[in-house]
């Protein structure tokens, strides 16, 4: 599996553009609207390092999500029956087809802290970090595999469409875009089911040097769970036809 | 040792009413170059499918090196290029090559792939911008790459030029002559005729010739003789000199004959009849009917 990983890794960085706009996004919403936010608390934080977290989590998720259209690519060209017809066991590809769509995600937390350190001077101790970034890193797992599904699940030209408005739907509801004390109370309470902020929540706890929540990790797996079986489910249809 | 490479029995595949695989039996010796001739539609490549594991039977067993084709695959003892299989954007012909280098036990030495494959001088090159025969030639380089025993090509010639294909039958002889078995499709009778030592004609989902490229190409070269008959009498058709196979549809009779000329001859002298008509019938349509049984489709 290794040599697959590998494989992807170097598909990964030679074709950068995709990890651009991920990276972009974020970037200059949080340029925009970090401001706006004056001294508002949010999530128990100053509004720089909460939106600051909020927007990382939000690229990590929008490139963790990307991996759906490339994997909808793949099986349309007939790739994945070409790995089929070698040694390398199916699941392997599933694993390691997570693994790197997870490590998609990092380019933007990384942009994303860089702003808020530059435009807002976000102080945080290197292990805080190291923290966030590892939170917001392990925790696009569900997203990874939220997109594989969709990737094995419609064609191409219906995978993009649909992996965007999930994710928007995913990330303008968790909070990641507008934290959700500016919801309504119905909302909020929608909100704290979802994925989306259950992921932002390991990173504002991680600033703030707080371990998980313990609600929020068993949701935040049970969340994998579901997707994990549905991109089985998906992976399996796909490759039965033919 | 067991000294099959494959063998098909009774394999069936049905989408919906269309009999895509209707009861092929198969057997392959270690060693040999076949060709799997047949026009499109024959069940070439839902054949294939199958044999590699990639789409399930209805009904029927495969057999590849004495297991199952998963377990086959997976002890990297298959390598297979498939029909129309694309790339992944971003990867290098160098990126590919390795990968299958590394996921096969008994690799061939990178540097060799690519000659093989003629792909020297294109190995930094990335897969999305190679033409439409250089990516052929990379497909190929990736089901060489782990020096499999058994060597799968489905329809390898499509989209190669006249000097690409030459090269790639070059290699591809090259690779049977260390021992390895090789299967190919095809739709071009002078590639089976030419690249093989055996060549199995599939029509309908079946197979309706097996033998050497000699017996095939005579085969090809049979004419059709229909007419009406003038007396009724069909006893003795088939004693018409070349005839191959007689059938007769009301009265209406359909020979195949080796040999136009002599058919019709001999015909003349004998018996009378109305609405003479000589065609070449083309490779499948002579195979169809040769092997068909007499009644009407």
């Amino acid at each position: 599996m290794r040599a697959y990983l590998r494989f992807e890794l170097r598909r990964l960085v030679r074709d950068p553009r995709l990890t651009m706009f991920t990276v972009l996004g974020p970037v200059v919403t949080y340029l925009i609207f970090s401001p706006l936010a004056g001294d508002d608390r949010l999530e128990g934080l100053d509004a720089a390092t909460a939106l600051m977290v909020g927007l990382a989590g939000y690229g990590a998720v929008a490139g963790a999500l990307t991996v759906a259209g490339s994997v909808a690519q793949e099986r349309a060209s007939g790739w994945l029956h070409q790995l089929r017809v070698t040694p390398l066991p199916p699941w392997r590809v599933v694993v390691a087809k997570t693994l790197t769509s997870m490590l998609s995600g990092v380019p933007a937390v990384v942009a994303v802290g860089l702003t808020g350190v530059l435009q807002h001077h976000v102080t945080l101790t290197a292990g805080r970090w190291a923290a966030l970034l590892l939170a917001l890193w392990l925790g696009t797992a569900p997203f990874a595999l939220l997109g594989l599904a969709i990737g094995y699940a419609l064609a191409p030209h219906l995978a993009q469409p649909a992996v965007f408005l999930v994710f928007l739907a995913l990330s303008v509801l968790g909070g990641l875009l507008v934290p959700v004390a500016y919801f309504p109370d119905a909302l909020r309470h929608l909100a704290h089911v979802l994925p989306t902020y259950r992921f932002a929540e390991l990173g504002w706890r991680s600033v703030d040097g707080r371990a998980p929540a313990p609600a929020g990790l068993v949701l935040l797996l049970a969340w994998t769970g579901v997707f994990a079986v549905l991109a089985a489910g998906a992976y399996r249809r796909s490759t039965a036809r033919r | 040792m067991d000294d099959e490479a494959v063998r098909l029995a009774g394999l069936t595949r049905h989408y919906g009413p269309v009999r895509a695989v209707d009861g092929i039996d198969l057997s392959i010796a270690r060693g040999s170059t076949v060709a799997l001739l047949g026009p499109n539609g024959a069940g070439k490549t839902t054949t294939i499918s199958i044999l590699l594991g990639l789409a399930p039977a209805d009904a029927g067993t495969v057999s590849l090196l004495g297991g199952t084709p998963a377990e086959a695959v997976r002890a990297g003892l298959v390598g297979a290029m498939l029909q129309g299989a694309g790339f992944v954007p971003g990867a290098t012909v160098t990126d590919l090559v390795e990968l299958a280098r590394a996921l096969y036990p008994h690799p061939l030495d990178a540097d060799r792939i690519l000659r093989l494959a003629g792909l020297t001088g294109l190995a930094t090159r990335r897969v999305d911008r190679l033409s439409g025969g250089e990516a052929q030639r990379a497909r190929f380089a990736f089901a060489l790459a782990g020096q499999p025993d058994l060597l799968v090509l489905d329809e390898p010639t499509a989209a190669l030029d006249v000097e690409g294909r030459e090269a790639f039958w070059t290699a591809i002889r090259r690779y049977a002559d260390d021992g390895h078995t090789v299967l190919f499709s095809t739709h071009h009778l002078h590639e089976a005729d030419e690249y093989a030592d055996r060549v199995v004609v599939l029509a309908a989902g079946r197979v309706v010739a097996d033998g050497t490229p000699a017996q095939v190409r005579a085969l090809a070269g049979a004419r059709t003789v229909t007419f009406d008959l003038a007396d009724g009498a069909v006893d003795g058709l088939e004693q018409l000199p070349a005839v191959r196979s007689v059938r007769v549809r009301g009265d209406r009779v359909v020979l195949i004959t080796e040999d136009a000329d002599a058919t019709v001859l001999a015909l003349a002298a004998g018996r009378g009849f109305r609405g003479l008509e000589v065609a070449a019938p083309g490779l499948e349509a002579a195979f169809r009917a040769l092997t068909s049984t007499g009644t009407e489709h």
